[in-house]
């Protein structure tokens, strides 16, 4: 192929400098100048191009659509002719001249060996090719970069990477006539353990706790989510929720009576005195029941000679039961995720407590912290609410609170409960006759949320 | 989405100049080609590289992982190590770029720190009072490497618990450090307690805990 054509008086052809020089010989030194002139030019110009250029094309995503605008005034070179890419079509990217675009979308991952061809104006009959080799790098889908690493079943306080529950109730009450009232009621809990610890072959840290106290009719649900950065908080978050249980269950027993009076008080008449009754009833359940997890922990953590803070976990506790007069909700919330009362006909949201968070991502409160378990700070964290009717009670995670609501403003919202209600009504049939919501409901937890892998739990009642 | 912070200071003083420089360089690829297959690290890692030498210069503001090109990071002939000004640049990026919580705004995860030197500051004041600035800001992990025997690790100390030292600046250490650095990066944006901070994996025993 010949490297230069010169098309000046005479045409001269040369593929090689020594060819170049020879022909030189034979003709005239003007054009011999010429020639050497413009050589030179091109030489030096190709030179700083390939080694100086930074040329820049933008990274892209496997199977996402890429679209990168290339400004080839920018890269400072005269007489530009044509000039395209090679080796887009590899991996399913093009070149479009007219815009400039490198398009498409990318079906393979890695750094793809591209080739940048530049054709200089007025030099011989566009032969004279710039080329410059560059990179462009694809990035794999994170969805494909997930494993799902079994949790060896030989590490201490080995728990299954998931776990459900399903609780069919059916209460009689007679009525005011006399007549037989049924309640019927589903409790369902689920827990799955996040992308983020499956990648790792590590255990799922979150846990739940369900019961029905048929006796006396009420419902125990709570929720915790052993800390991250923590390492047997899988230990810590079983505990609470058992002793949680436990304690609700003994506590409510023991002071049925005054407890339920204290209620029935409140909602004939709302005075701060029948107020703070049923918070001193509350006090005595769930603030025990709170205090003595904690005790629990510290036991296990003795007992393993370790700091009570390797068992970190936050902690969501509610305890309710329908009343003639409607559904009395008691809770204590520790930490971040989120609890509501959630009433579709009436686009109502009642949120019981505030989400503990801090500065960054990830940072919050656990019900071991020593501060958590004095009297005032775990005494402030109860609360109740009477309400007509509900179409469920939620207590959630982070792990589902992050990439559902977000942020704290938004947790109070009615419309995002409604969408996250929408959305779990897609995949799980909420009718009393459905024995496998909790199953639907397990299944509901795999869904993508970019960023957001932690594990997933919660406890629903409708 | 919420970004989990990393900053990476690097020494471009004169000394390391040569063989050093291109392990750095070929660590920092390898670092980043790993994050790259890990999924944690590609939905939440954004990395910040500053230089530092007799200017300092952030050569990679605050980039995800998957749009990150990586420059040739280069030395000059000779001259000082500015880590003090390098700290104070970090700072002011800091408070520029990373995102708080907020009612209405998901903050970005706690950011982490490393600070690779084969020497000391050559600006000694400015260091120990941009030490104090460093301090104020909370930080998952304050991560000092010590690279090489003329490294002086007691410079980091005074700023960080965490110091690493490594023997020698060829490219089997570095890449043994930035394997652990990426580690580091994977044990990032977990839930923790308000005021604590992040509990390192142990780094491979070719790297040297200082204590």
């Amino acid at each position: 192929m010949d490297i230069i054509k010169y098309n000046g008086n005479l045409e001269i052809a040369a593929t090689d400098e020594m060819q170049l020089i020879k022909s030189f010989d034979k003709n005239n030194a003007e054009i011999k100048n010429d020639i050497i002139s413009k050589w030179g030019v091109f030489e030096n110009r190709n030179k700083s191009f390939v080694e100086n250029k930074n040329i820049y094309i933008a990274n892209g995503k496997v199977n996402q659509e890429y679209c990168f605008s290339f400004k080839i005034d920018e890269l400072g070179l005269s007489d530009i002719g044509e000039y395209y890419f090679e080796g887009l079509d590899t991996f399913g990217l093009s070149f479009d001249s007219v815009t400039n675009e490198i398009k498409g979308i990318p079906v393979t991952a890695g750094e793809h060996k591209i080739k940048l061809v530049i054709k200089i104006n007025d030099w011989g009959h566009g032969k004279l090719l710039l080329e410059k080799e560059l990179t462009l790098l694809i990035n794999p889908d994170p969805k494909s970069l997930w494993k799902n690493i079994p949790t060896p079943n030989d590490i201490e306080y080995f728990k299954p990477d998931s776990n459900q529950s399903f609780v069919k109730v059916e209460s009689v009450q007679k009525s005011f006539f006399g007549e037989n009232k049924f309640t019927k009621q589903i409790l369902i809990a689920a827990s799955q353990r996040g992308r983020s610890h499956a990648q790792e072959g590590r255990p799922r840290d979150d846990d739940f706790g369900l019961y029905y106290l048929k006796e006396h009719d009420w419902y125990i649900m709570t929720v915790a989510d052993g800390a991250g950065s923590a390492k047997s908080s899988r230990k810590g978050s079983e505990i609470a929720c058992r002793t949680v249980v436990e304690v609700c269950t003994s506590k409510i027993n023991e002071r049925i009576s005054e407890f339920e009076r204290h209620i029935k008080e409140f909602h004939s008449d709302k005075t701060d005195a029948n107020r703070k009754c049923i918070r001193d009833s509350l006090w005595e359940i769930l603030g025990n029941a709170v205090f003595l997890s904690v005790k629990k922990i510290e036991e296990e953590a003795r007992g393993a000679d370790r700091p009570i803070k390797d068992y970190s976990t936050t902690l969501i506790v509610s305890i309710s039961k329908k009343f003639k007069f409607g559904w009395f909700v008691g809770a204590f919330w520790v930490g971040d995720g989120g609890i509501g009362i959630y009433d579709k006909n009436n686009q109502f949201v009642k949120v019981l407590g505030e989400s503990d968070g801090g500065e960054y991502a990830g940072q919050t409160r656990f019900v071991t912290m020593a501060e958590i378990t004095q009297p005032p700070e775990l005494y402030r964290r109860l609360r109740f609410e009477i309400v007509d009717d509900f179409t469920a009670l939620i207590l959630m995670t982070d792990g589902i609170t992050d990439p559902k609501f977000e942020t704290d403003a938004n947790l109070l919202k009615v419309d995002k409960w409604s969408e996250l209600w929408n959305d779990l009504s897609k995949e799980v049939n909420f009718s009393y006759n459905n024995e496998d919501s909790a199953e639907q409901l397990l299944n509901w937890l795999d869904f993508w949320a970019p960023g957001n892998h932690d594990d997933r739990t919660i406890a629903i009642l409708y | 989405m919420r970004r989990l912070p990393v900053y990476l200071l690097i020494d471009t003083s004169g000394s390391m100049r040569g063989e050093a420089i291109a392990s750095v360089n070929v660590g920092l690829n390898a670092l980043i080609s790993c994050l790259r297959k890990d999924p944690q690290a590609t939905e939440s890692a954004c990395i910040s590289i500053i230089t530092f030498d007799k200017e300092v210069n952030n050569v990679v503001p605050l980039t995800e992982i998957a749009d990150i090109q990586l420059p040739e990071i280069t030395t000059p002939e000779s001259g000082p190590t500015h880590l003090g000004k390098a700290l104070q640049l970090f700072c002011q990026k800091i408070d520029e770029e990373v995102v708080l919580s907020t009612k209405e705004r998901k903050g970005d995860w706690m950011p982490i720190l490393f600070i690779m030197t084969d020497g000391k500051p050559s600006d000694i004041l400015l260091y120990r009072e941009m030490i104090v600035e460093v301090k104020k800001r909370k930080l998952a992990a304050i991560i000092g490497c010590a690279a090489g025997l003329d490294a002086k690790p007691e410079y980091l100390k005074e700023l960080t618990d965490n110091v690493i030292s490594l023997d020698t600046t060829d490219s089997a250490t570095f890449s043994q450090y930035f394997k652990w650095v990426s580690d580091v990066v994977g044990i990032g944006g977990r839930s923790m307690g308000a005021t604590d901070t992040l509990t390192l994996p142990p780094p491979p025993s070719e790297l040297h805990s200082i204590i």
